[in-house]
């Protein structure tokens, strides 16, 4: 059954129809090839193929059955590493079918475990060696700790160039019969930070409105999207209205789901386009960094944002 | 003399207040014993609702003879077999009907009574007695192989009505009268512990006046708004770091009241240096959390008492502040109300399009769009109520 979603519908199902990354592609395609994979490591941005590729090597090596051999976790939806554990020790338990003799788990998003997490993670990578092959993804590779790079082999996927994302967009375009043009394209791309999937979804939900996508459309949807809520809140904060500030970040934590640690991320940068002294963008992002290290350590990111905020108040007033 | 609780504890099943349903269950099930599936009963409910005196009084009127057990005689599993299996194997004086009570099981301590849980469940297996087992929470951990075995009967919360009208009935048998104000306030106060209740009516008639007694619901509130306004208001002294002790209030919850207060009394450099501190608790909160360190309470203690006393120097802070509750948590409450569908909406694309859910919570202005499609929608098996959310937001 094909999907409707576009970025299941016009996933690269084959090691040529993926976009860029042509040295990575050949080499794991070598190894795919040998029906011996090593556990895999890729790492770079979002939306840079890095799912479709381990999706594409398992249908490579599994062929119709690669269902029955393939287990995908998310590191960052799953509570905690028990968790994890326990669904790779009761998949990898049984017997793969087939000619490979080894199962495939795929790790999304792995640079979410904590050093402790990944621990205990790389003792069950060695306890299913023999049956199951791991491959991992992860942002930054420096996230995962030594021992699980050194027993992986590891990938650095490049953001993607605008030509590849734009061969994308124009197959898809001509494929659902949109008119599409080169502004709205860049537009596209811009919006969507290189990252593929969201540049497909962006697409897909311009076309939801109009089947003729034009720059204005889609800037529309990103600004929609894409909102000044950060800025409004520091605009508070930095103008002495604490509570107002307050009230806002809840109300954006709660309505759009944003985690602490995304606030803090969008803070950050943000912090560059408020019109404020030098000297005070730099002493905003010395605590913007503290509070980020303190969110990580403590346990009620609301609690450490509101801290930062007042700390913003004096920053405000120029103390 | 005896208690009141004694005195007036009821004698005749009918005399038991709201527990008509479970009384029918216990009888049902005496009455079909051994031929049960499950060989025991737990009567689950809070305090003094009446689970002891339900099996007594039951036991009374239809000629049982029990024999009792409670949480202080169940020290480990070898004395627990020394007393209750000789009970089990004889047979009764009088040739009453026997049955075993074991009150207060989830007070069997970890430690001390280290296998009385699983011997119970073996003693239960092979037993030719009925045996008839209370807890005030049949679903905590250690009590799980229990619930296996057992039926459980949750027993019913007295209602405040029903608490005032029988403490009526006492004082007019006593002969004694308190205004209905103070009823009213006993009967509330006691969330459904009709013991409680009684043991604070006869505290109260004894007093000169007892119309002058604070039993307020609001007592508990009203020693956190007082802890609060010492904190934050008078100069910080080290007799404080003992504040939160006095309160009725998890610290976790005491933390909330604080985070919301603070801006409602500090500002600039004060506040700035509260949060700072209230930052600190939160870490030191983390911290134990994932060190399970718990000496860091000590830690969280003095900066959410002093820490926050003393953000304001060296003085005390006169007139009059509004505090408020915690609103924060109501409003999580809220949005998940408004906002549940959206995370089981993202589980189901999520899984579809091979990424973390989360990520697509975070991106779901870009794919809202998409989602209204119901070609998709029928593809990701969206039930009425999801759909129903995807075409509103």
């Amino acid at each position: 059954m094909t999907s409707e979603i576009w970025t299941e519908k016009y996933r690269p199902k084959t090691f040529e129809e993926l976009a860029g990354q042509e040295a990575i592609i050949k080499r794991v395609q070598a190894l795919t090839n040998s029906l011996n994979i090593p556990h895999l490591l890729f790492a770079g941005p979002a939306g840079t193929g890095k799912s479709t590729l381990a999706l594409i090597v398992v249908k490579e090596l599994f062929g119709k059955n690669w269902r029955d051999n393939y287990l995908e976790l998310n590191a960052s939806d799953e509570r905690g590493i028990q968790v994890v554990r326990d669904k790779v020790k009761s998949f990898a338990r049984t017997k793969s079918l087939g000619n490979v003799p080894f199962k495939v788990i795929f790790l999304d998003e792995a640079d979410a475990l904590t050093p402790e997490a990944q621990q205990a993670l790389r003792r069950t990578m060695e306890n299913y060696a023999s049956t199951c092959r791991f491959i991992m993804s992860c942002n930054y590779s420096s996230k995962i700790i030594d021992p699980i790079q050194s027993r992986c082999s590891v990938f650095r996927f490049k953001l993607l160039e605008k030509k590849d994302v734009e061969k994308v967009i124009e197959r898809i375009a001509e494929a659902e019969k949109l008119e599409i043009d080169d502004e709205a394209i860049t537009a596209i791309y811009e919006g969507s930070e290189g990252d593929c999937r969201r540049s497909v979804n962006l697409m897909q939900s311009t076309s939801a409105v109009s089947p003729k996508i034009t720059k204005d459309l889609v800037s529309t949807l990103i600004s929609e999207a894409k909102p000044k809520d950060i800025k409004i809140i520091l605009d508070y904060a930095l103008s002495g209205d604490f509570e107002g500030a307050r009230e806002k970040l809840l109300d954006v934590m709660l309505k759009q789901s944003v985690s602490g640690q995304d606030i803090i991320k969008q803070m950050q940068k943000e912090i560059w386009n408020l019109t404020i002294e030098p000297e005070t963008k730099v002493r905003l992002t010395e605590k913007t960094g503290e509070a980020e290290f303190r969110i990580v350590e403590g346990s009620d990111p609301f609690i450490q944002l509101q801290a930062l905020l007042a700390s913003f108040i004096l920053a405000g007033l120029g103390k | 003399m005896k208690s009141w609780v004694e005195k007036y504890r009821p004698q005749k099943l009918s005399e038991l207040i709201g527990q008509e349903e479970a009384i029918e269950q216990v009888q049902t099930y005496l009455e079909s014993f051994p031929k049960v599936k499950r060989k025991a009963l737990l009567l689950n409910g809070p305090p003094g609702i009446g689970k002891t005196t339900l099996v007594h009084v039951f036991a009374k009127e239809n000629q049982y003879e029990i024999f009792e057990l409670n949480a202080s005689d169940l020290r480990n599993k070898s004395s627990l077999n020394t007393k209750l299996k000789p009970v089990l194997q004889q047979t009764s004086l009088f040739n009453k009907n026997k049955l075993i009570l074991v009150d207060e099981i989830d007070g069997l301590s970890g430690m001390k009574d280290r296998g009385g849980v699983s011997e119970l469940v073996s003693l239960i297996e092979n037993t030719n007695y009925p045996i008839i087992c209370a807890a005030n929470d049949a679903w905590i951990q250690k009590l799980s192989p229990l619930r296996k075995k057992t039926n459980i009967i949750e027993l019913k919360n007295i209602s405040p009505a029903e608490i005032k009208l029988l403490l009526k009935l006492i004082l007019k048998k006593e002969n004694k009268s308190i205004n209905d104000k103070v009823l009213n306030q006993i009967a509330i106060k006691a969330r459904g512990d009709l013991r409680s209740a009684i043991n604070d009516l006869e505290a109260v008639a004894a007093m000169d006046k007892p119309e002058e007694i604070l039993m307020d619901e609001r007592n508990k509130k009203q020693d956190i708004f007082n802890s609060i306004k010492h904190i934050f208001q008078d100069k910080a002294n080290e007799e404080m770091l003992g504040t939160f002790d006095k309160v009725d209030m998890q610290i976790d919850e005491i933390i909330l009241w604080i985070e919301e207060n603070i801006p409602k009394v500090y500002s600039g450099e004060d506040l700035a240096k509260a949060y700072q501190r209230l930052a600190k608790v939160d870490l030191f909160k983390g911290r134990i959390y994932k060190q399970q360190y718990w000496r860091f309470l000590v830690y969280e203690n003095i900066f959410l008492s002093y820490g926050i006393s003393q953000s304001k120097g060296d003085r005390e802070i006169t007139g009059f502040k509004k505090y408020s509750r915690p609103g924060r948590i109501l409003k999580i409450w809220l949005n998940n109300q408004k906002h549940g569908k959206k995370k089981t909406i993202a589980i189901k694309y999520a899984k579809k399009t091979h990424v973390g859910y989360k990520r697509i919570m975070a991106e779901w202005k870009e794919i809202k769009l998409i989602l209204k499609n119901p070609i998709i929608q029928k593809e990701l098996r969206l039930d009425e109520d999801e759909i129903d959310y995807v075409m509103k937001y």
